[in-house]
């Protein structure tokens, strides 16, 4: 690897180093506030390294992209840890969890999520992948005197390690059917392959799929989801269900946007796990009385929202799909951050039963998460919306009017119970109790998630031109 | 006129929708002081009335063309644009919504329960109310359209009665549902006017300009009909609203019928017949028949009903059967009668709710076993009940009959069948409501012997209310004359 190589990767270098330092300093100092700030400053400066510094490279070894889409993704998720690090203060400090292993670990998965977006090689995108998903094992048990934090971390091992079989076995058939581990070549010569070697390219593809099925819990593969969900702690949960996901959705619409017309053979595949994720998705939300499995099987149905997107094989289709990412990426993080900051003592407040009447006891937050769920719901006016009007109108012009019918009705389905969240939260309960107030840097993430949700509802157009510009 | 070129480009159809708006704020960041929000929510609903009737004098008598018309850039890359425009129709319907807001806010001025919340919601929804009645671009229709939802979802999921929280859901989701459907035929026209002309726009000139199969015609004008006939409602798609009117707060029933209801009758004289014109041809038989249908069911409906509220409910239903008849029988005296009849409507209509609501609290019941004998308990109140339900069966005289008349004209040279039937259904009315009328009114008294009259505030609501009843009753030339213009040129097939 040369220099330009490793002037290009800096940002990630800058990620994965001050992570480092900050774990070991962590084993000198044990107070967490300067280890939480310096993870902050960290995550920060490695945004800046990569929205200031002009790559000397396209890319790097081979393996990673340094273009204008792969320094967004980096730009992005960096900042999507400083957030969760911020909303995390509370919650290290009060659990006495290690900061220096806790700061490193989200430092860590920022980096992964950053190079998983960039991927341009197999070979790099399984080992992104690993990365991050490895950092989260343990971010998600992280507090060992909570048994139900613990079941959601096994869940999630095994779920994932089920996952990394597929995608390693996928990986192996590609190769074997194409010669080629570079991401765009291997989907350009499947198309190329005839015969016998065409087969095992697609059932190679059709295990990723499954593994990257797994990863961001497209149904069937979703079980896990509200389970692991509900058991992790608000603040990495926040992560768990935008970057993650984000950043494994990221490089398919990377690779699609290089290689072209991709799915060939699997497009009704894709129909169809589109289909079922929103549907079931929906009407799996419909009977939950948590919020958490609310906002998990609500992440499924937008998982299959995308999936559509990302079926659409013209530009217009990336851009839609890139455009949804961003803005569930906001609205979703907003609304973990605010369970986030509503913990206290007695835990998260969770069930539906501890939200009634919330509302007038803490009303901008609640105010505010009302306004996170119907724009996750696809209220006009709101960012959600937006994502979702160009969705549809992508695979509208792409021909998938039946995809998007049953998307509109898993719309209205997910109204159903997003309203009747948000009406409990405005009920008038005499019983209801107060909460924790929250710290600054939380209200910061909520004030920043908030304001980004109404300005691109009201005002796409900024984010819909920086998208235009980036999409390779 | 003068005043309109002193001030040839201020924006007052922006500022219809901008000032509830930036009421609402304002309740919200005063939400410790629950006095000031009730005279903040007082002073916006205030000025926005007096802005249309500003509008009405000076830009009323206009005869067509946009009266006024606002438009700036604002999705550029979808080619979604805000664009206001104002003509006789809109006129009469913004002036409908400042009016009836100024009541519904007085109406609640005792409303203890989370005041700043209360009055803010009010405020959303006017001003969703007054963008849908001005809203030239379809996206931006589609956006007041989907966002009024949600202060009216509220108003009744708070404040309302003893089943809100069903009521209030299947309002929601009803509604949504058809306006999920016109949403995917918006983004189908689109893209089909795109792929013709190569400008992908939402402005409704544009659209409009749009060649369709027959087919294609026919379905999207389909979409956006469910849209409209679940808001109207037409006969098949009714259910929700007996609900959500019987639950909702006195201030959300009068908006309910009173505005709600005329969004989706509006949205077919705005929309749904200018975009889709060989469609809706082929299909007004069948809008009248369902029509016609309607008045009938929900009248007979009424007729069952005990509580009064919910009789309320269904003679809705059955009044908008009756304008959209006149729409369907595409004729000018009717279609002008349907609109006028949309006015008298939700003015006599309001003010039986707000008599309901005071019958309620000074009873506590509306049902029609345990009422009687009004007359002689507080005859002020009986006097305007009678006065208000009398305008509401169509006595000549008083509002409702002006615009029933003009469709019943106008229909009877298109259809004379259908006029006739309609007719009958007019009957049908006056039985409901003389039934009503003898229960609360008149029989003997049940519950105390005397309630406690009108007080000074309930007269300053009822009292503008039944000038503007006699006023539409007796001379409705002033606000059939800036109808004219625009209903010649949308039954012409063009914009005002």
């Amino acid at each position: 690897m040369s220099l330009p190589d490793l002037l290009a990767l800096l940002p990630i270098l800058i990620l994965v180093f001050g992570g480092t330092v900050i774990l070991m300093a962590g084993a000198w100092r044990r107070e967490p506030l300067p280890l939480i700030a310096g993870g902050i400053v960290t995550a920060l400066l490695g945004a800046v390294a990569a929205g200031l510094l002009q790559p000397p490279v396209v890319e790097i070894a081979g393996l990673f992209s340094a273009g204008a889409y792969a320094r967004f993704f980096t730009i992005f998720w960096s900042l999507l840890a400083a957030a969760g690090l911020m909303a995390a203060i509370r919650y290290i400090i009060e659990n006495s969890i290690g900061a220096g292993e806790y700061v490193s670990l989200v430092l860590y998965a920022a980096a992964g999520m950053a190079l998983l977006s960039s991927a341009t090689h197999l070979l790099a995108l399984f080992l992104a992948l690993e990365t991050f998903t490895l950092a989260f094992y343990i971010l998600i048990a992280c507090n060992r005197r909570c048994a139900l934090a613990a079941e959601a971390g096994i869940k999630y091992l095994l779920m994932s390690a089920v996952s990394t079989g597929f995608l390693a076995f996928g990986i192996a058939l590609i190769y074997a059917s194409s010669g080629t581990l570079s991401l765009p070549e291997a989907v350009i010569k499947l198309s190329a392959a005839a015969g016998e070697l065409h087969a095992w390219g697609l059932l190679g593809w059709g295990m990723v799929l499954i593994a990257v099925g797994f990863k961001i819990s497209l149904v069937p593969f979703h079980l896990w989801t509200p389970d692991v969900y509900q058991g992790t702690p608000a603040p990495v949960g926040g992560l768990l269900a935008t970057g993650s996901k984000g950043a494994v959705v990221a490089v398919l619409v990377g690779m699609l946007a290089i290689s072209g017309p991709v799915w060939h053979g699997l497009t009704d595949l894709i129909w169809l796990l589109a289909a079922l994720t929103m549907l079931v998705g929906a009407f799996s939300a419909l009977g939950q009385k948590n919020l958490k499995r609310l906002l998990a099987y609500s992440s499924v149905t937008h998982m299959g929202t995308l999936l559509v997107g990302l079926l659409c094989q013209a530009s217009a289709g990336l851009a839609a799909t890139t455009f949804y990412l961003v803005i569930y990426v906001i609205t979703s993080l907003g609304a973990f951050v605010i369970i986030a900051s509503l913990a206290d003592e007695r835990g998260e407040p969770m069930e539906f039963d501890q939200w009634r009447g919330l509302g007038y006891l803490h009303p901008v937050r609640c105010g505010v998460l009302a306004l996170l769920l119907l724009s996750l719901a696809g209220l006009p006016a709101t960012a959600g919306f937006m994502a979702k009007f160009v969705i549809f109108e992508a695979a509208l012009q792409s021909g998938y009017l039946g995809l998007v019918l049953i998307g509109i009705l898993s719309s209205v389905i997910s109204f159903a119970f997003y309203l009747r969240m948000t009406m409990l939260l405005f009920e008038p309960d005499e019983s209801a109790c107060r909460w924790h107030a929250g710290i600054a840097p939380e209200h910061a993430v909520i004030a920043i998630c908030t304001s980004a949700v109404l300005l691109f509802g009201l005002f796409p157009g900024i984010l819909f031109d920086l998208i235009g510009r980036i999409l390779p | 006129m003068t005043a309109a070129s002193a001030l040839p480009q201020f924006p007052w159809l922006t500022l219809l929708v901008l000032l509830p708006l930036g009421g609402a704020l304002l309740c919200l960041l005063h939400h410790r002081r629950a006095e000031e929000c009730r005279w903040l929510a007082l002073a916006t609903t205030a000025a926005t009335l007096g802005i249309t009737i500003y509008l009405f004098v000076c830009y009323g008598q206009g005869d067509s063309g946009w009266l006024l018309y606002e438009d700036a850039a604002w999705i550029p890359r979808y080619g979604i644009r805000f664009t206001l425009g104002l003509d006789g129709i809109s006129l009469l319907l913004v002036f409908l919504t400042a009016f009836l807001q100024m009541i519904a806010v007085l109406m609640s001025w005792s409303e203890k329960q989370h005041v700043p919340l209360f009055f803010s919601l009010l405020l959303v929804l006017e001003a969703t109310l007054m963008g849908i009645f001005l809203a030239l671009d379809l996206m931006l229709f589609f956006l007041f359209w989907e966002v009024m939802l949600l202060p009216m979802f509220f108003l009744i999921s708070i404040w309302g009665h003893e089943h809100r929280h069903y009521a209030a859901i299947k309002f929601f989701l009803y509604t949504l549902a058809g306006s999920m459907v016109m949403l995917v035929a918006l983004i189908v026209l689109y893209l089909i006017h795109g792929e013709q002309t190569g400008t992908y726009t939402f402005a409704l000139a544009e659209l409009m300009q749009t060649e369709l199969s027959s087919q294609q015609e026919m379905l999207l004008f389909l979409g956006f009909l469910l849209a409209f006939a679940i808001k109207i409602p037409l006969v098949p798609f009714h259910t929700w609203l007996p609900d959500a009117h019987t639950e909702a707060p006195v201030a959300g029933t009068i908006d309910l019928t009173g505005l709600l209801l005329k969004t989706g009758i509006y949205g077919l004289i705005r929309f749904a017949f200018p975009l889709f014109p060989e469609a809706t041809r082929s299909f007004l038989p069948v809008l009248g028949i369902v029509a016609l249908t309607g008045i009938f069911h929900a009248s007979w409906a009424a007729y069952r009903q005990v509580d009064i509220k919910r009789l309320f409910a269904y003679s809705s239903i059955s009044h908008v059967g009756l304008v959209v008849l006149g729409l369907a029988a595409w004729h000018l005296t009717a279609w002008e009668g349907s609109i006028l009849l949309m006015l008298a409507h939700g003015v006599s209509t309001g003010a039986l709710f707000v008599l309901i609501a005071l019958i309620r609290q000074r009873t506590g019941t509306r049902n029609l076993a345990e009422l009687g004998g009004l007359w002689s308990q507080a005859p002020q109140m009986a006097f305007l009940f009678l006065f208000f339900s009398l305008a509401s069966l169509g006595l000549p005289g008083l509002a409702n009959f002006a615009g029933e008349i003009l469709v019943l004209l106008g229909t009877f040279q298109t259809h004379p069948a259908w006029a006739a039937i309609a007719i009958i259904g007019v009957v049908f009315t006056a039985a409901y409501m003389l039934r009503l009328v003898q229960g609360v009114v008149w029989g003997p008294v049940k519950g105390r012997p005397t309630l406690p009259d009108l007080t000074p505030r309930e007269w300053l609501i009822l009292l503008p209310m039944a000038v503007l009843v006699l006023w539409l009753g007796l001379y409705p030339e002033p606000f059939l004359r800036p109808l004219h213009g625009a209903v010649v040129n949308i039954m012409a097939g063009g914009l005002p």
